[in-house]
């Protein structure tokens, strides 16, 4: 009797966690794609004047980002989602100087809104379920390190040198998006 | 000399109550002084930001109009730098706007403190509970700029804050608007709606006074904001030429295929495309829409691209018409998304009988989804359907393998297999159609395999029965077509001193015995003296050199026949 019980509970638990899970495999297949596309855009654009590397600017990274760490999903979504949103932010604005192209800057432009077009109804689910996650705190630290982006692009009038330094910065974010992605799984 | 006495004493108690009076009244008013100080302290501090306005606002404790003035610090949590507090020094009123200080950042945490200063007199410190500004500050009013059309209102929406705000700067593209509009004549008529910055209310009726107000939202964040006056404006009269309507976009094979709806003749439409994160900047991107190539000056209420004319993605389409009166205004964008339209092909099924009780499935993509790229933008699975042939009760499941097998099933049956694609875990539930059925038999079952192992053994173990029948018949027909010289087995005991090996072998040794010629009775006592050796011997050595098959029992007197017999011969 107990025997059976056990079995049914133990098919049960697999079925739910697989019922979970399946909700976020869709996703990942796709941020993973996504992830892919945007850098092979961006390593087209030329990365020039090197000398305008030689500056170290800081940022203020978010510890988060430099030291991988555990992101529950949920948290995960919401971060991925403040990336992206702010990544599309930055590529919006003014990048005349640098002679990028305009239809590579376009194409990923689509990329990361389409993302985010994907991650809106998860990203709305867990904004109703949750109370006070960790993810509030690392999105803060996202949207400080941003500004400072902005404002030093801002500062120095849009020009090639600003647009080099803040395009290594999109390529290593790309990369922690790329590893936040391994969350999604669960 | 009394009265010199008594009035110095009277003057020496006026003196005593004058210093007890001026001790107390000093007293008091020290008592007075400390009350007042503790009375000094600001109550009830309160921030209030609003886009990039800071504010503080608090309440004096002290009720008296005295000159009291309040000055306030701040600094960033964690430091340990306290620092003045721009437009908040010295104020005797109960709020300042300190929306000057220049923070570095809205998304640290700051700490405030304020205090109440009078004369040489300063209040303790009441410091308020650190915050980030940017998660304490409201969202302000949006700018809005109305256009008017006959039947639409076009808007022009700018984020709350200024180009330049600190407090949105990364906000400034996640903003969406809330319109209330109605009917100047009846504001029961209303009606909201959700908005870009940039984008038209419709479904208006001409020559009507409408007025709206907009407020900004982070929907993400939870966050809403002030509401925009109220701003009117009339809708033009009717426009002579109409916009088309009912746009609808559907997929075919290769092409898409645009269509509308357009009440006359004899008008040419053209038809535009835009990507849809543009909508998300503020600003005009009127200069982004673009021309659908094969819907240029078309004649008729729809026109077909090609599917590789859209990459994957989000687009809205929107179609003029035009006539000999003029142009019409632009229809309602249509939002279209291209993966919405992807068709995804059947899957090609394969069926194989490996053992009896199960099958080997083998999906595979039919060979005009290799050329699509459905299977690199979205994970496939698939829903395959299992019934035996005989009886309608079919069997669901959901594979994401493309080779699998089908197990526990009865051999020598005819099982059907159909499968269908689906995006895996898809919310809008996009399949394909069902792939052709395919059926196969199982292979011949296990019972039969048992028989034919039963049956095998039977065969190995009736062969020595086999044998043995067989031989037993043999015998028979030996027995009664060839009759053995053996001695019948009465006779064994008559032979008991020989072994009887020898007897049964007789017939393989010729048992020679000594034989003469009689020639006279000389000889016959001969023969006789040579079988006195053994007297029955010789009785039935002479009978059976002559008579092999005759036996008789008689011993002598068949003994003495032959003799006689023998000596008939040889005198004869």
């Amino acid at each position: 009797m107990t025997y059976r019980c056990l079995l049914q509970m133990v098919l049960l638990l697999c079925f739910s966690t697989t019922a979970l899970s399946m909700n976020y495999s869709l996703l990942r297949f796709q941020q993973r794609k996504s992830v892919a596309v945007c850098q092979k855009l961006l390593r087209q654009l030329p990365s020039t004047p090197q000398h305008c590397l030689e500056v170290r600017m800081d940022f203020q990274v978010p510890e988060e980002i430099k030291q991988a760490q555990q992101f529950r999903k949920e948290d995960a979504v919401l971060v991925i989602y403040e990336m992206l949103q702010q990544i599309f932010s930055i590529l919006t604005r003014d990048f005349s100087s640098t002679g990028w192209s305009e239809t590579i800057i376009e194409d990923l432009l689509v990329e990361l809104h389409g993302q985010m077009n994907h991650l809106e109804p998860i990203q709305k689910e867990i904004m109703l379920k949750k109370n006070c996650t960790t993810g509030d705190m690392t999105v803060l630290h996202l949207k400080k390190y941003y500004f400072n982006l902005g404002q030093y692009l801002k500062s120095m009038e849009y020009n090639s040198c600003a647009w080099t330094v803040v395009r290594v910065q999109m390529l290593m974010n790309f990369s922690f998006l790329k590893s936040l992605t391994g969350y999604l799984h669960d | 000399m009394v009265q010199s006495v008594k009035r110095k004493q009277g003057w020496h108690l006026l003196q005593c109550l004058g210093k007890v009076f001026s001790w107390r009244a000093s007293l008091s008013w020290v008592l007075e002084g400390l009350g007042g100080e503790a009375n000094l302290k600001p109550e009830n501090v309160e921030i209030h930001i609003i886009d990039d306005n800071f504010f503080l606002k608090w309440n004096s404790s002290s009720e008296s109009v005295r000159n009291v003035t309040f000055s306030a610090d701040y600094q960033i949590l964690g430091t340990d730098n306290w620092k003045k507090l721009p437009g908040c020094q010295n104020t005797t009123s109960t709020n300042c706007n300190f929306s000057s200080v220049e923070l570095k950042n809205v998304f640290e945490k700051i700490e405030l403190r304020i205090r109440a200063e009078e004369g040489n007199n300063t209040s303790i410190w009441y410091e308020v509970e650190p915050f980030v500004p940017f998660l304490e500050a409201q969202i302000g009013p949006p700018d809005v700029h109305l256009e008017a059309e006959d039947k639409a209102i076009i808007l022009s929406i700018s984020p709350p804050g200024t180009e330049d705000s600190i407090m949105w700067a990364t906000d400034r593209l996640n903003f969406r608007y809330s319109v209330v509009i109605w009917k100047n004549s009846s504001s029961l008529e209303e009606r909201t709606e959700t908005v870009f910055p940039e984008d038209k209310i419709y479904k208006l009726s001409p020559e009507i006074t409408y007025c709206l107000k907009v407020k900004a939202e982070l929907p993400l964040q939870s966050r809403v904001g002030y509401y925009s006056p109220v701003y009117c404006i009339n809708t033009t009269e009717r426009h002579n030429v109409p916009s088309p309507e009912n746009i609808q976009i559907n997929a075919d094979n290769q092409v898409f295929v645009l269509k509308w709806d357009y009440p006359y003749e004899n008008t040419t439409f053209r038809a535009q495309w835009l990507r849809a994160f543009f909508k998300k900047i503020p600003g005009k991107h009127s200069g982004k829409w673009k021309q659908i190539l094969n819907c240029e000056n078309v004649t008729t209420t729809r026109c077909v691209f090609p599917r590789n004319a859209f990459p994957s993605g989000i687009y809205y389409v929107r179609v003029q018409a035009s006539n000999g009166n003029g142009t019409s205004f632009w229809s309602e964008e249509k939002k279209f998304y291209i993966e919405m339209k992807t068709v995804i092909f059947p899957p090609v099924i394969s069926l194989k009988s490996i053992t009896d009780d199960s099958l080997h499935v083998s999906v595979g993509a039919s060979e005009e989804s290799e050329n699509t790229s459905v299977n690199q933008l979205y994970p496939l699975i698939y829903e395959v359907i299992f019934w035996e042939n005989t009886s309608n009760a079919e069997r669901k499941v959901l594979e994401k393998r493309t080779e699998f097998t089908f197990l526990d099933l009865k051999p020598l049956t005819v099982y059907c297999v159909k499968a269908r694609a689906l995006i895996e875990n898809d919310r809008r539930n996009k399949s394909s159609s069902f792939s052709d059925t395919v059926c196969e038999k199982t292979k011949p079952g296990d019972t039969s395999k048992t028989w034919l192992k039963a049956g095998i053994c039977t065969a190995l173990f009736s062969i020595p029965v086999v044998i043995y029948v067989v031989r037993l018949f043999l015998r028979c027909v030996n027995y009664v077509f060839f009759p053995s010289s053996k001695p019948p087995s009465s006779v064994d005991e008559y032979f008991s001193d020989q072994p009887l090996k020898n007897l049964l072998l007789s017939t393989s040794e010729e048992q020679t015995e000594r034989c003469f010629i009689i020639e006279n009775a000389s000889i016959i006592t001969e023969i006789e003296e040579t079988n006195e050796i053994d007297e029955v011997h010789k009785k039935y050595n002479s009978q059976t050199s002559q008579d092999s098959g005759n036996y008789s029992n008689e011993d002598e007197n068949s003994g003495s026949k032959i003799s006689e017999e023998f000596l008939q011969q040889d005198s004869v």
